[in-house]
């Protein structure tokens, strides 16, 4: 009963030392792994998660954009929103450059649509592990 | 410039850029994220094979 629980983590070092991190991880994907001197993942991960948003764009996909209504369109559409966001900079470049796909019924749009909101998922992945390694909880 | 993917090859690309994320991100070491990617694949393999040959059976 005395006995303290075991803590399973160090305690977070400051927020300047992992912030930074994220912001780049978020921006460029697989960029917190270059800032981390982890190349090679960094690499794998980059190519993976631009190589499934261009295949979504030339499936021509459709960017989700937040709407209400049923609990169903609320979470697809918000939840699509969230994850064509986390991609960072090239879903930035894509509104800046005018992107625009219908949303359609087609299975080569559709899927599209899977590649892009894939590519905000994996690039959520890798910030998370980014964050962790620089944590000091991951190598 | 449009690209138009079978099903079987959309597919095949998202299980190859999912087992490579996951491989990465999940383990500690380099051997390790190499048989994890490896696997993962195999299971997404797996599964695509197996879905379409349930939806095949489903449907005659």
């Amino acid at each position: 009963m005395s006995e303290k629980p075991e803590v399973p983590y160090p305690p977070l070092p400051p927020v300047s030392k992992w912030l930074p991190v994220l912001v780049v991880a978020w921006l460029l994907p697989g960029g917190g792994h270059f800032y981390l001197k982890r190349t090679y993942r960094g690499m794998i991960l980059s190519g993976c998660i631009l190589l499934s948003f261009v295949v979504g764009l030339m499936m021509r996909g459709y960017m989700f954009q937040p709407a209400g209504g049923d609990l169903l369109t609320t979470v697809i559409y918000y939840g699509g929103f969230a994850a064509n966001l986390a991609t960072g900079l090239p879903f930035f470049m894509t509104k800046w450059f005018g992107y625009e796909s219908a949303d359609v019924a087609g299975h080569v749009v559709d899927y599209g649509t899977k590649f892009l909101v894939a590519a905000g998922l994996f690039n959520i992945l890798a910030m998370v592990d980014a964050w962790e390694i620089a944590v000091g909880r991951k190598d | 410039m449009k690209m138009a993917f079978t099903h079987f090859e959309t597919t095949l690309f998202l299980a190859l850029f999912a087992s490579a994320v996951l491989g990465v991100v999940t383990k500690k070491t380099d051997r390790e994220r190499l048989m994890y990617g490896l696997t993962s694949f195999g299971y997404f393999l797996a599964t695509i094979f197996g879905l379409g040959w349930l939806m095949y059976l489903g449907h005659r």
